[in-house]
């Protein structure tokens, strides 16, 4: 189910709410509702996935048990962390691995055609952190309802944030949340309305222009493709940013409050901040679960510098089974050892010289995010600096730009929200309960359910 | 503090709120969750009682509008709600099929559901809304061999999002419709009497756009490379193995399931530069090899006759009947369902080999026009 759906706001959230405080005054049975309704969300997409992620939990909670009790503790969490992996590998990994070695002539080629599963990357991570964190004596959880909540609730279970026992099992543990908390749903439906108005009016309308340089990748010129990484970068800050804070915004109005994600990352000065800003909870995971068990900063400076090269390229290919995400990952580890070279001569840029170097990196390392292929992202790039043939197309621009309005003002409007002090989680920070703020989350909530349902005409105009 | 950084311990403070403050905060909420659920009601109830797209009832307070471009968000409200025993579901090429001709050819009343770029897919999940409804007397069936590429459940992206929603009998799941922005201006659009996109009044007629192009053999030939035919249209390829796929799930279950209805399985008279198009994409036998399988297929069906309209020479060699190579004039959507009707050029597996002969024959002794083609 997804949250920017009619079933999940007109019907499912509003159930889960009023069920969960119905049973609030016996919060095991809340906690369970919880679960079940989590798992009726997980299970829409695809219900043959359902037994999968029960077993997943199974297995991980009585492999938990197993190092927190047995003799031999390391060699259970080996075990569990190979056996999440393996999963893993299954479901994701193993027809790009097939296909990889088929190129090279390893193999013939084969496919096994596994459709992946749900989240299957968050919920793998989340419990890998928490045998982790078993071994390592910071967690300990007797409760299977509770465990079963921490590893399926439904905001954070399809794409983060990653969660992390430490600030999640007290709250699913308090019997005293369990009662509704009108300043907490307030923040919740603003978050909410936030979250949605950013996916609703400006990531979708940015769609066309994305499309329109990276399904072309080859034939663009220069200002096409600055144009459609641009709309890219804005077009994932908002779809991601805003998902998030519609989960955010849905847990809260269970009294959970999830970890932020995002924290205005266009605006960093270097590309150690934007890490810092940007998928806050991914960051953690891959500092505390792969950089720092690697030696983290605490070895020799070449060591380092591979440390954290090692990081971004598994930190590209979790997001995806592709050679593009790779090349993302790459680049970023390449970057953040530039970053941390560049600091140890103790020079400093002007703080708007190093935005600008920051952002301009960002945007054309996202090309390799999105696009199609390495080949294609090449093509992006060096039309980005001028080398493609088509040059400068500045026409185009203006008739892509003046034939679809939303693009443009999703575009403008998009560009002054990214660069604005006050983000989102500022803005919930901060309400006050002013009638203005309630009318403009009952506005912005309403006209983004009506753009929901956008009817799509027939494109087929060309007999 | 209602939002935590990663790692925050704030995350598990103790929250306790005084009376005044509890009480302000619930009169909020229940402002905001009770001015947006009046307000998408409010849209809901116009949209509902307006009904653009007639999903719940035909216009008939208002002078009907089809549009132009939206026919997968209108037929299945016509196929639910209209009166008809006929029912005639093709592609682009039979839309200018007037329901009065069906009616007239065919006998009782009827209705053309026809749909560009229709896939077997979605034919299917037309029929299963007709058959939702009634069990119609008689199904025109006009077959595209573009409706079986690819795999069986696809369909071509330039056909936009199918509203499966609209096509079940579940109004719990109307609410894309009920609550869409778009259908919300149409909503108004009508009520002010205003025009907004390009729209139908005919119920008769509503797909009907045979007069808004010139058939033509200049028009045929308009950006045709006779070398390359297939550059202009950029159809894809088929595989027999795809295409009986696609037939055995999509069409052949509900010709058996539904004995009661006679099915007309009608293959529709292309000009003959579709079928050098064929010849020079190797696609010439693949599409034959299927009208024979369709004809094996169909054969112990009591209830489904074969209408092959591709021998007719004498249509498919006359380009002024056409506006490309696929679409012909209007007389043509009415010489296919008279003759359909009529009983005529019924073929089936022991006739269908000598069709095919036929339109090798008449392919091969075929020139197409030369030096006439215009960029």
């Amino acid at each position: 189910m997804l949250f920017n759906s009619y079933e999940y706001l007109i019907y499912f959230l509003p159930a889960a709410a009023l069920g969960f405080f119905f049973f609030g005054t016996r919060p095991r049975w809340a906690v369970r509702w919880l679960v079940v309704a989590s798992l009726f969300f997980y299970g829409w997409w695809n219900p043959a996935h359902l037994p999968l992620i029960a077993a997943s939990i199974g297995v991980n909670f009585w492999l938990a048990r197993k190092i927190q009790r047995a003799a031999n503790r390391h060699r259970w969490l080996v075990a569990g962390v190979a056996a999440n992996l393996a999963l893993l590998g299954l479901f994701k990994y193993a027809d790009f691995i097939l296909r990889t070695l088929a190129q090279a002539g390893l193999v013939a080629p084969v496919q096994l055609g596994l459709a992946l599963p749900l989240g299957i990357s968050f919920f793998t991570f989340t419990q890998i952190a928490f045998l982790v964190d078993v071994r390592r004596d910071k967690a300990r959880e007797p409760s299977f309802d509770n465990y079963a909540l921490f590893v399926t609730f439904f905001p954070h279970l399809l794409a983060g944030p990653i969660i992390h026992h430490s600030e999640m099992m007290p709250q699913f543990a308090s019997t005293t949340n369990k009662r509704i908390d009108w300043h907490d749903v307030a923040a919740g439906l603003f978050l909410l309305a936030i979250g949605l108005a950013k996916k609703v009016f400006l990531a979708d309308p940015l769609v066309p222009l994305v499309a329109a340089g990276f399904d072309h990748a080859t034939t663009i010129g220069t200002s096409q493709a600055w144009l459609s990484a641009l709309a890219y970068t804005l077009q994932i800050y908002f779809d991601f940013s805003g998902y998030t804070d519609m989960a955010l915004g849905a847990a809260l109005i269970f009294n959970i409050r999830l970890p932020i994600n995002f924290d205005s990352p266009y605006r960093s000065l270097d590309l150690r901040d934007f890490w810092h800003r940007w998928h806050m909870t991914l960051s953690r995971f891959l500092r505390e679960y792969l950089y720092v068990p690697l030696g983290g900063n605490r070895a020799s400076e070449s060591r380092v510098l591979a440390n954290l090269l090692l990081t971004f390229l598994l930190g590209g290919l979790w997001h995806g089974a592709a050679w593009t995400f790779v090349g993302w990952g790459a680049l970023h580890g390449m970057g953040l050892c530039g970053v941390r070279l560049w600091r140890r001569t103790g020079r400093r840029l002007p703080p708007a010289a190093a935005w600008a170097l920051t952002f301009v990196f960002v945007v054309v390392t996202w090309v390799f995010f999105r696009a199609h292929s390495l080949g294609d992202a090449w093509a992006i790039v060096r039309a980005m600096a001028g080398v493609a043939s088509a040059g400068a197309d500045f026409g185009q621009i203006r008739t892509l730009l003046s034939t679809d309005s939303a693009a443009a003002a999703a575009l403008a409007a998009g560009l002054l929200v990214v660069f604005r002090r006050r983000n989102s989680n500022t803005l919930a920070g901060e309400l006050a309960g002013s009638w203005l703020a309630a009318a403009a989350t009952a506005g912005a909530l309403t006209l983004a359910v009506l753009q929901l349902g956008r009817v799509a005409p027939f494109l087929y105009f060309n007999f | 503090m209602a939002i935590v950084r990663p790692g925050d311990d704030k995350s598990v403070q103790s929250r306790a709120m005084s009376g005044p403050a509890a009480r302000h905060w619930r009169r909020w909420c229940a402002s905001v969750l009770g001015v947006t659920f009046a307000a998408l009601l409010i849209v809901a109830a116009v949209n509902a009682i307006v009904d653009p797209f007639q999903q719940y009832r035909l216009a008939t307070t208002y002078t009907p509008r089809f549009y132009a471009l939206h026919h997968r968000w209108i037929n299945p409200g016509i196929a639910k709600r209209a009166a008809y025993d006929t029912v005639l579901v093709g592609s682009s090429i039979m839309e200018s099929t007037r329901n009065d001709w069906i009616a007239t050819a065919c006998g009782g009343s009827a209705v053309n559901l026809s749909m560009p770029a229709i896939s077997a897919a979605e034919i299917r999940t037309l029929l299963d809304t007709v058959f939702a409804v009634r069990e119609p007397r008689r199904i025109v069936l006009v077959l595209d061999f573009n409706a079986f590429s690819g795999t069986p459940d696809e369909r071509q992206d330039s056909a936009g999002p199918l509203p499966a929603f609209l096509y079940d009998r579940n109004p719990l799941n109307d609410l894309p419709y009920l609550l869409s922005g778009t259908v919300l201006r149409k909503s108004l659009a009508i009520l002010a009497g205003r025009d907004d996109e390009p729209f139908r009044t005919d119920a008769d007629a509503p797909w009907f756009w045979g007069d808004r192009f010139r058939f033509a053999r200049s028009e045929v030939l308009r950006g045709l490379d006779p070398g390359n035919i297939n550059a202009r249209f950029q159809q894809p390829a088929r595989t027999l193995a795809g295409m009986r796929r696609s037939f055995e799930r999509n069409i052949a279950p509900a010709l058996a399931r539904h004995p009661a209805t006679h099915f007309d399985l009608v293959w529709p008279p292309y000009s003959m530069f579709v079928w050098r198009d064929f010849a020079q994409r190797a696609q010439l036998d693949v599409t034959l090899d299927f009208k024979r399988y369709v004809a094996e297929a169909v054969q112990p069906l009591k209830n489904v006759g074969i209408v092959d309209l591709q021998t007719h020479a004498e249509i498919t060699t006359d380009l002024d009947l056409y506006m490309d190579i696929y679409h012909f004039a209007p007389q043509v959507d009415r010489w296919v369902i008279e003759r359909t009707c009529a009983g005529l050029d019924r073929v089936d597996s022991t006739t269908a080999a000598a069709a095919e002969r036929h339109l090798r024959d008449a392919l091969a002794a075929w020139h197409p026009p030369v030096g006439q083609t215009a960029q």
